[in-house]
């Protein structure tokens, strides 16, 4: 993205800098027009004298050819705006058959982002369109193509006079430049048919609902060779789009029609009679000019010339195809005198000028040069303040994006992605306005530009809470779409904004599977995998390439991310992937290797990592095969053949020193391991020993939070299954000194990361050896998280992390007195005392006592504890202690930690466990606890209905038919 | 989330919107409900306090109106278009569900999720990034300037 900025932002800048220099060179040029002008007007005025006007009318059409500009010069200066708008600006010419249209749109940047340098500000133009329809003599659109001359102008005229009797309102209004130098066309028309004239239309309709942040100047002044005002074939007429038009508006539509004489027949008479320029704008310009700069303009009379002249044709034309009401909006002025009156008060040089007409064409290019040069730069404030000048609504907007000029819909596109940025309701209402399948359509455009636009609206679009907009991104086969477009382009700018949407859409439960449908192998093939730098083949000379933390790799893998949380399936799913793992694997070691793990890709790819590790002892294809039987024996039996004192070292290395790394791997080779020929692909690598050291690395070295909960919870999965590998995996860790790092991490402020690390020390300890090292040596850190009675501790952990930890420690104490006494010498007995009996939580209080009835179980302990002066009420439960779960005959741990789900389908039950396993004295059998504490999951209702509470079941509830009562609706 | 029988109720709800959908001569809405005042409530697998009376939404038609809608499996009712849900019979909140003269049912629900989200709590393993929208930096407007 940021690429792309300055990428634009130079660009933009180099574009302002060339606008500058032609607006600068046009300027002088108009200016010294207009000195030449008011010269030969000074001395036309005195003795009219028809030789010497000729020629200066020929000499001030030349210097309209010269003048150095084009539409979009004057369109790109203008003022940072909002809107997008399009200037067309025909050109025509009745004698020459070819014609030109142009379409001038200027979308904005405002100052954007100060790193990119761009103090020019740009501005963003509302696309109005107006109407092009050539149209027959019949009065209907000509087929698309041909152009028959006469028809042709016909439609122009009828054109003209829509717009521009629909322009006309306000009389005070400030009219834009460029309508003057319409003016100077129309009027130089006559004489000089081969002189060009351009006719710049907008949907200026004259409304007057204008907000001011609104103005442009996009309709340029256009010299153009003459040319004949063919319309290109992108304007069909049957797509073409009209702003609609507001009745309210045309309240002071008025063409003053200033009474005049003669020169009007003269015009009339010298134009072709095919051509009949209609009063578009010309009014308006005057007046406004007129009024806001206090100049004299002699011409004015002249333009109530060209004005009259054209209304009759104008008023052919439009019988023919304009609704009535713009007959009365056309001939309305003369109706209301007052109107008339105003105008003519505020012009008073108007009436003067009538009787010393001049050559027409003179006075018209005169006129328009002058007001030009005059406007200049006065314009810009004042047109941004023209209130006849509005954004386009809402259905407007959408409706331009079905417009047939692609800059059009691009640009409508940009323009809702800007409105729905942090809008809510305009994203509501576009979905309601059902503008989003029509965004959805534009992401199959062929053009860059319109696609690029469609998806930058939808991703905002898509973002936010209301996930009905995503819904009914969904419902209109986005997703598809947007999957096509991201195979389809290379455009980085687009790929960022497709990965985005989706990003956006995937934070939304139903939408998971579908993106995982459509998209996963896409995402994974398109963007994961060649950002990651894994390759497939690795070239054996080359090095092995690092990852590169793109937005669209960042983008993808939250994406992927938050689908991997829609349970067993899209876990399956994600997890056969082709080189879905490899790549994410390979992407986490290069962020080891480079020491760069605190970036959100990084965090996304360890999410992913440890989604895809959940359950994966019983989910994995074969998983069966490695079922460890010895796993059903009471923890411990994992590697009994090792010393206790071997594994001390682990903690600190106090007893390291003399060990040699040979007995290590001793140890290590002791464990029967699967054994493998060939190297681990796919799904494999979660459960592989290497991914042990990856995920200690990123604990030791990362500084975000979700990535250290991401990757101790990805331990804690690794560890919770009772087959090999989670054997192995728990092994692992405390052979890589992984046991001290999580340690070190029970003293993060971060709640979530302590309640993390807490839980995968809960499961790490299912090996015995584990459960020796972090009695010993984990016991102070974890005793300090507790809460000294009703005082929450520093970090004011959450109930889940303090239950987290209550039951950790009831896990490590039981089975072992020893570790027991490391509690009562952690100080623990106090805390958990004042637990017990004042915490307001009853899980806490629950946890606590479940505690304290272990440590009293040792009788051996008893002793010690009378001396500190505690007796065996203090290790009852408390009186307050919910009778609920014992009257459940469930008084093991809380499970509110230790999420429910998937347990009864998977056969462990805690029931069947808790009868098997008579030893545990609280029914929570340490399988039983391996299995639930990994489940712990997200929000994933199917998981949470897995609920194995004795009075819940949901098996009945799912596969049985469920005995209450349950109706259908 | 427990909900006691004659005491204020606390809860973060979500309205949710569901068009019913025309099968044959029935409206229907793709989702079933259990519990109410007049069912056992130790049987209803998705109220954590078994004590709980409410009306849950119990199957959901794949596909369905109420799945499109945003409802879940286990969602607690508390209101249909304004109707408090959380003391009738389970034949009352059926009634209002399925009144023939309404098409569009507004549903006021709760989840345990939804309370977690607030309270920012997580769950352990396969985790829900609620936070996974993407800010989107939209509002860039670049200058484009098209000459056709």
């Amino acid at each position: 993205m940021e690429e792309y900025d300055i990428r634009s932002a130079a660009s933009i800048l180099a574009s302002v800098k060339e606008q500058e220099e032609r607006f600068e060179q046009l300027t002088r040029a108009l200016e010294e027009e207009r000195r030449n002008v008011t010269l030969q007007l000074e001395r036309a005025i005195l003795p009219p004298n028809p030789s010497i006007n000729q020629p200066l009318a020929w000499q001030q059409v030349v210097m309209q050819e010269q003048s150095p500009s084009n539409a979009t010069s004057l369109a790109m200066m203008q003022e940072p705006q909002e809107v997008v708008e399009e200037t067309v600006t025909i050109e025509e010419d009745p004698g020459t058959p070819t014609s030109h249209v142009s379409v001038v749109t200027s979308d904005d940047g405002t100052t954007r982002r100060t790193e990119t340098k761009v103090t020019k500000m740009v501005k963003t133009v509302t696309t109005r369109t107006v109407r092009q329809v050539p149209l027959g003599p019949d009065g209907l659109p000509l087929p698309e193509g041909s152009s028959p001359l006469s028809s042709y102008t016909d439609s122009i005229d009828r054109r003209y006079m829509k717009n521009g009797g629909e322009r006309f309102i306000t009389p005070q209004a400030t009219s834009t430049l460029t309508r003057a130098y319409n003016n100077s066309y129309t009027d130089s028309y006559g004489e000089t048919p081969e002189s060009q004239y351009i006719r710049h239309y907008g949907l200026h309709d004259g409304y007057t609902d204008l907000t001011d942040n609104y103005g442009s100047l996009s309709r340029g002044i256009n010299f153009r060779p003459p040319r004949y005002p063919y319309i290109p074939n992108s304007y069909r007429p049957e797509n073409s789009y009209t702003l609609p038009i507001r009745k309210d508006d045309y309240g002071h539509v008025a063409q003053p029609q200033v009474p005049m004489g003669s020169s009007t027949v003269d015009l009339n008479r010298s134009q072709p009679e095919r051509f009949q320029p209609e009063p578009y704008g010309l009014e308006d310009d005057r007046r406004s000019l007129g009024h806001e700069e206090e100049e004299p303009y002699e011409l004015e009379p002249d333009y109530s010339t060209a004005n009259r002249r054209t209304l009759p044709g104008a008023n052919r034309g439009r019988t023919l195809r304009e609704p009535l009401r713009d007959v009365h909006r056309v001939r309305g002025y003369p109706d209301d005198p007052i109107e008339a009156e105003l105008i003519d008060e505020r012009h008073p040089y108007i009436h003067g000028m009538y009787s010393a007409p001049l050559a027409q064409p003179e006075r018209g290019s005169m006129a328009s040069l002058d007001r030009m040069a005059g406007r200049r730069s006065p314009s810009i404030d004042s047109i941004r303040k023209d209130p006849r000048w509005r954004d386009p609504d809402l259905p407007e907007v959408i409706a331009m994006l079905g417009h047939p000029i692609d800059p059009v819909k691009s640009n409508a596109a940009a323009y809702l992605q800007h409105l729905c940025y942090e809008n809510d309701k305009i994203k509501k209402d576009v979905r309601q306005l059902k503008g989003i399948p029509v965004l959805v359509g534009l992401l199959d455009h062929p053009k860059a530009e319109v696609h690029r636009k469609a998806c930058g609206a939808l991703r905002n679009i898509s973002y936010g809470k209301d996930n009905e907009n995503k819904v009914a991104i969904k419902n209109c086969d986005g997703i598809p779409a947007l999957i096509r477009l991201l195979r389809k382009t290379n455009d980085m700018e687009v790929r960022e904004l497709i990965t985005g949407t989706l990003w956006n859409l995937s934070s939304y439960e139903p939408l998971k599977m579908v993106i995982i449908n459509h998209g996963l192998q896409t995402m994974t093939n398109e963007v994961i995998i060649p950002h990651s730098g894994w390759e497939h083949e690795p070239n054996e000379d080359s090095k092995p390439r690092d990852a590169e933390w793109t937005t669209v790799f960042k983008n993808t893998s939250g994406c992927l991310r938050n689908v991997s949380s829609d349970g067993a399936e899209a876990r399956r799913r994600l997890r056969e992937c082709e080189g879905l793992v490899d790549a994410l694997l390979h992407a986490l070691q290069s962020a080891v290797g480079k020491k760069d793990m605190d970036n959100k890709s990084v965090e996304n790819c360890v999410c992913i990592m440890r989604n895809l590790s959940y359950h994966v002892h019983k989910e994995v294809p074969g998983a069966e095969r490695f079922q460890d039987p010895s796993a059903l024996q009471p923890p411990g039996s994992v590697g009994p053949q090792r010393k206790k004192k071997d594994d001390a070292g682990c903690f600190g290395g106090k007893k390291a020193k003399g060990r040699k790394n040979g007995e290590n791997d001793k140890n290590y080779d002791t464990l029967d391991l699967p054994k493998r020929t060939e190297p681990s692909k796919g799904f494999e690598l979660l459960y592989q020993p290497e991914v042990v050291r990856l995920y200690l690395s990123l604990l030791t070295e990362s500084q975000n939070y979700n990535t250290l909960e991401a990757a101790a919870g990805a331990l804690q999965n690794l560890s919770a299954g009772q087959w090999t590998w989670s054997n192995y995996i728990r092994a692992t860790v405390r052979k890589e000194k992984g046991l001290p790092i999580l340690v070190e991490l029970l003293r993060s402020d971060s709640d979530k990361v302590v309640r993390a690390v807490a839980i995968a020390l809960r499961n790490l300890s299912i090996d015995r050896r584990n459960k020796d090292l972090i009695g010993s040596y984990a016991m102070r850190d974890l005793v300090s998280n507790l809460p000294s009675g009703q005082q929450r501790p520093a970090k004011n952990l959450e109930e889940d992390t303090v239950v987290a930890i209550l039951n950790t420690i009831h896990e490590i104490v039981t089975d072992s007195s020893e570790n027991a006494r490391s509690l009562i010498q952690a100080q623990a007995i106090e805390k958990l005392v004042a637990i017990n009996r004042t915490s307001q939580s009853a899980r806490e209080t629950k946890a606590a006592s479940h505690v304290l009835q272990t440590v009293w179980s040792y009788k051996e302990l008893r002793n010690t504890l009378t001396k500190d002066g505690w007796n065996k009420s203090h290790f009852q439960p408390a009186v307050t202690a919910t009778p609920k779960a014992t009257k459940n005959g469930k008084p093991g741990y809380d499970d509110t930690t230790l999420p429910l789900m998937e347990k009864n389908q998977d056969g462990y039950s805690t029931i069947d466990q808790r009868d098997k396993d008579c030893k545990y004295k609280t029914d929570d059998s340490l399988a039983d606890l391996t299995e639930r504490e990994p489940l712990k999951n997200d929000t994933n209702r199917k998981h949470y209905i897995r609920s194995n509470r004795p009075a819940v079941s949901l098996v009945d509830a799912c596969d049985v038919k469920p005995q209450p009562v349950d109706s259908w609706v | 989330m427990s909900f006691v029988p004659g005491q204020p109720v606390t809860a973060v709800v979500q309205r949710i919107e569901i068009q019913k959908l025309c099968q044959g001569e029935n409206l229907i809405l793709g989702f079933s409900i259990g519990g109410g005042i007049d069912q056992d409530p130790g049987q209803n697998p998705f109220s954590e306090d078994k004590s709980d009376k409410g009306i849950y939404v119990t199957r959901i038609t794949p596909g369905g109106p109420a799945e499109v809608a945003g409802l879940r499996m286990g969602d607690k009712i508390m209101q249909v278009n304004g109707w408090d849900m959380t003391m009738v019979t389970h034949d009352q909140a059926r009634k209002k569900l399925t009144n023939k003269r309404e098409d569009v049912v507004r549903l006021l629900i709760t989840r345990r999720s939804l309370e977690e989200v607030v309270k920012q709590s997580k769950g352990k393993s396969p985790q829900t990034v609620i936070e996974g929208h993407r800010a989107t930096q939209g509002q860039q407007r670049t200058k484009h300037f098209h000459n056709c």
